[in-house]
């Protein structure tokens, strides 16, 4: 449903009467309902509540008060909207919940959306409404293969960047020989998959390879199964997340795999769960990241403004959701509307340069954000400097290395 | 010393009793005879307290001129009243002795018996202190729930139907157990449905139908009509 | 293997832990308490507070926290559950569940949903030689607390007049009173002390697991299989039954790692095919 002129100005609220002052005829014209509307659809009560939920809404508007800072009265549009949803990590709330920011809210795009089978409710929906979707949060690379479309972006990372940045750089380190645990859901069978195939390219063995039950609390059986697996696996790769990370976490330290000569290797990690853990108990543990707020000049200063806003520092996750919103808009002001189609021209192969996105392109054929990763390990306390200083960047995998080198044949725009 | 005054009981809007009004002396064994559904077990369980889970009741109830209507479940108990319900209430969890030890002593009742006296006087109980209370047989177990009232001094004891379920040769000894409790100053109000076994052992009877009490019966009176009562009741 | 079935122990102790209050209140009160995994949960919050804003060690904590949140259990008991009980056993079924939610709700608006950092006690934080194979000094400590925890109850429940007490107001709270027992004095210190444990057991959970709002919420699932396998309102059947669950199912893990998710549950489907009052529970538990 797309309203515009005055039954836009009589459905909406007061909000936008400023918008519609000038009448159908006024500078808005090509903005569907007098304003652009960023809805961050995401998980604000779950899992992922702390890497994205909340504070992703306040990125996101860190967004939109940069872009009209940058553009003033010259910005394609005046009002520039920014709403949330909490989807609970379900599908199927997912889906009625992008409809309703779609039609009722006047959603021009939707952002976010971790959990995989989330993302891919919304995409369908974005599609059958020619509205865009740029995902964030999701992991699975079927956003950008099978469940690819036309209004559909994938941003900032992907299950092939965790594992050939993690799974191929520690092998290709020594740890020749992995044990895989893995969450018994869509997201670990998948993280399980690419890691596995990562490893192999690499010239790695993946020993063993276990479903857990999520969530789970107590991890012991498999710790206490790794040092005796034949050959002994030298680093022991978990793909859990949030709670059964740390659980995960806690009773590998408990068992002092590490001084048995068990690295460990995480497929995705936040930031929040080194903090909950403590630094020390993760430090030497490599993973992959999209990001990372101390990393340089440039996204430090950002992370400095994020700080004095919400007294945090940005996960990765927030980040990228700042980009995507500010690349949004980027997109409207160049083709001076809103209208979906016009934006996707505008997004498909522009490159991008921002504090978040380095050497980036978007790949026209599958929508996806090639851009550099990061090789990171977590540093021992003793070198931590300040709360949340607790990784050091090891190697910048470069954009051309981090993603799929080709489109899946799969997507079909 | 029991006085019941106009009792009624309800479960939900059902009427279970109709303005019951009845009394017991000291010193009397009192049979409630009636068919099923009557309203017996009802009227001991509100008089002892135990109905207001189900439903209102109204009406007075009065131990010894006190009104005791308003009072708990165990107030009522330590006020002197004993109570074994109709499956015995005998504890499975509770060995036997703890069975014999669970309620507290009332105040100003009977002479409360020692356990020395229990055991003298039931001598299975004392073989068996150790076991759990479901493990014994049937007669066992109604000798425990009665000594379990003799324990505590209690001074009018509710009964539900001691005898039921049990052979003629437990039944006999149960009627002797009760005359014993008789003997040692305990007032008895119980319920039965053996009308020749309420014969041999109580003062007194009352007919309760659909909740009224309709007849008030000697020993004479009921065995004259024994095969009419027996009619009635439906055994 | 024999390391593997001492980590399921481990693992059972705190099942066990949170069956044994659930069951105690469960027999006595006729409640099944769903808010008890949220218990759990402050109990361990209780400990990261201790910590983090007024520097106690996990040792007071232990010792502090599971009376402080007991008390909230009289509270809760005398200020609502007392109210309820008279009613539909639904009311109460409703009440804790959605208390569950509140405190979760609570504690993630203060806290968020990612867990905080609490550490092993120094004092434990090696390995403890047992003979046939080494193990974390920390996980024995549990294992051993839990068990004297569930012997220590064991006894006063058998042993003292007011174990005697307890016990025949869970098998017959009405006829309990009808003896002259007053039972509703006896209902809110049972309360209160089911919930101290569940706290106890969460300040035991801090070091090893993730200190987050739903740490409960996932545990107690299982702990509802357990109380049911072990009969409800069964104490000794609630221990016995949290063990073997534990055992089960780090053996489960080990051997049939696809079954992992279920195997509590088909186990639980196992037994009330055969015993349907539970291992050991009474038929009479359901008149």
């Amino acid at each position: 449903m797309r309203v515009t002129g005055w039954g836009g100005c009589l459905a909406a609220t007061g909000l936008l009467l400023a918008g519609c002052g000038g009448g159908p005829g006024g500078g808005d014209e090509k903005i569907s309902d007098g304003k652009v509307v960023l809805a961050v659809l995401n998980d604000q009560s779950g899992i992922y509540a702390d890497t994205s939920g909340r504070q992703t809404i306040e990125a996101v508007k860190m967004a939109v008060t940069d872009f009209q800072a940058k553009y003033g009265d010259k910005a394609a549009s005046k009002t520039i909207e920014v709403k949330d949803a909490d989807h609970q990590n379900k599908p199927e709330i997912a889906n009625s919940k992008a409809q309703e920011l779609y039609d009722r809210q006047q959603a021009d795009v939707i952002l976010d959306v971790p959990t995989s089978s989330a993302a891919f409710a919304v995409a369908t929906i974005a599609k059958n409404k020619k509205k865009v979707f740029i995902d964030v949060g999701a992991a699975s690379t079927e956003l950008e293969g099978k469940q690819c479309n036309k209004y559909t972006f994938h941003y900032g990372y992907n299950s092939y960047m965790l594992a050939h940045g993690t799974g191929a750089e520690v092998t290709k380190d020594g740890s020749k020989n992995w044990y895989i645990v893995y969450p018994d859901y869509a997201f670990g069978q998948d993280m399980q998959k690419t890691f596995s195939a990562a490893i192999k390219e690499a010239g790695g063995t993946v020993v063993a390879s276990d479903p857990t039950p999520f969530p789970n609390d107590n991890f012991s059986t498999f710790l206490l199964k790794a040092p005796n697996l034949d050959p002994k696996p030298q680093v022991i790769g978990t793909m859990q997340a949030g709670g059964d990370l740390v659980n995960l976490v806690k009773q590998y330290n408990e068992y002092k795999l590490r001084d048995k000569g068990v690295g460990l290797a995480v497929g995705l990690l936040a930031l929040s769960d080194i903090h909950s853990l403590g630094s020390d108990a993760l430090a030497g543990t490599r993973y992959t990241d999209m990001w990372y707020w101390n990393a340089d000049e440039k996204s430090r200063a950002w992370a400095d403004k994020f700080h004095a806003k919400t007294g945090k520092r940005p996960t990765a996750n927030m980040a990228a959701n700042y980009s995507a919103a500010l690349q949004y808009l980027e997109a409207v002001q160049r083709g001076g509307t809103d209208n979906s189609d016009e934006v996707v021209k505008q997004l498909e192969g522009h490159k991008i340069e921002d504090m978040f996105a380095r050497n980036a392109t978007i790949r026209a054929q599958d929508h996806l954000l090639l851009h550099d990763a990061y090789l990171s390990e977590v540093k021992p306390s003793s070198e931590v400097k300040e709360p949340y200083d607790y990784v050091k960047v090891l190697k910048t995998i470069p954009a051309s290395e981090a993603f799929q080198p080709r489109p899946d044949p799969a997507c079909r725009l | 010393m029991l006085r019941v005054d106009r009792l009624s009981a309800w479960y939900g809007e059902a009427q279970a009793l109709r303005e019951v009004s009845m009394r017991v002396d000291e010193g009397e064994i009192v049979t409630l005879v009636g068919r099923n559904g009557a309203g017996k077990t009802t009227l001991l369980r509100c008089l002892m307290g135990l109905h207001g889970t189900y439903g209102r009741t109204t009406g007075t109830v009065s131990l010894f001129d006190e009104d005791i209507s308003g009072l708990a479940p165990h107030r009522r108990a330590r006020h002197g009243l004993g109570f074994v319900p109709d499956d015995r209430g005998v504890y499975a969890t509770l060995s036997v002795e703890e069975n014999l030890l669970l309620p507290p002593v009332t105040k100003g009742g009977q002479e409360p018996w020692p356990l020395k006296r229990v055991y003298e006087t039931f001598p299975p109980l004392r073989e068996r202190r150790r076991f759990p209370g479901t493990k014994l047989s049937g007669g066992e177990q109604q000798m425990l729930a009665l000594a379990r009232v003799l324990r505590t001094g209690a001074r009018l004891l509710l009964c539900d139907e001691p005898t039921e379920g049990l052979s003629p040769l437990i039944v006999q000894q149960i009627g002797e157990i009760l005359r014993e409790v008789k003997a040692a100053g305990v007032t008895v109000l119980l319920v039965e449905q053996n009308v020749h076994f309420a014969a041999t052992v109580a003062d007194r009877h009352y007919l309760l139908a659909e909740g009224r009490i309709v007849e008030s019966l000697d020993n004479d009176q009921v065995r004259e009509r024994e095969h009419e009562l027996l009619e009635y009741l439906g055994i | 293997m024999l390391q593997q079935a001492f980590n399921g122990l481990v693992g059972g102790a705190f099942y066990a832990l949170l069956a044994l209050g659930l069951s105690v209140i469960f027999g006595m009160l006729g409640v099944v308490n769903l808010a008890h995994g949220a218990f759990y949960m402050l109990g361990a919050f209780g400990a990261f507070i201790a910590l983090d804003a007024f520097g106690l060690n996990f040792w007071i904590a232990l010792l502090l926290v599971p009376p402080l949140l007991g008390v909230a259990g009289i509270v809760l008991e005398r200020l609502f559950i007392r109210r309820l009980t008279p009613l539909d056993p639904l009311y109460n079924f409703l009440f804790t569940f959605g208390l569950a939610l509140i405190l979760q709700d609570l504690v993630k608006r203060e806290y968020g949903v990612s867990s905080q950092p609490y550490p092993r006690p120094q004092e434990l934080d090696g390995t403890v030689d047992l003979g046939l194979f080494t193990y974390p000094a920390y996980q024995v400590f549990v294992l051993a607390v839990s068990v004297l925890m569930c012997v220590a109850v064991w006894l006063v429940l058998t042993r003292t007049r007011v174990g005697m007490i307890v016990r025949a107001a869970t098998e017959r709270p009405e006829l309990t009173r009808g003896l002259g027992i007053d039972v509703g004095r006896w209902v809110t210190p049972v309360f209160g002390f089911g919930i101290a444990l569940a706290a106890f057991a969460g300040v035991l959970a801090a070091p090893m697991r993730a200190v987050n709002p739903l740490m409960g919420a996932d545990l107690i699932i299982t702990v509802f299989a357990v109380v049911v396998i072990g009969g409800l309102g069964s104490v000794f059947g609630s221990v016995a039954a949290g063990f073997a669950v534990g055992l089960v199912s780090a053996l489960g893990n080990l051997y049939v790692p696809a079954l992992s998710q279920i195997l509590v549950f088909i186990l639980m489907a196992v037994v009330l095919l055969w015993r349907p009052a539970g291992l050991f529970g009474r038929e009479e538990a359901f008149r």
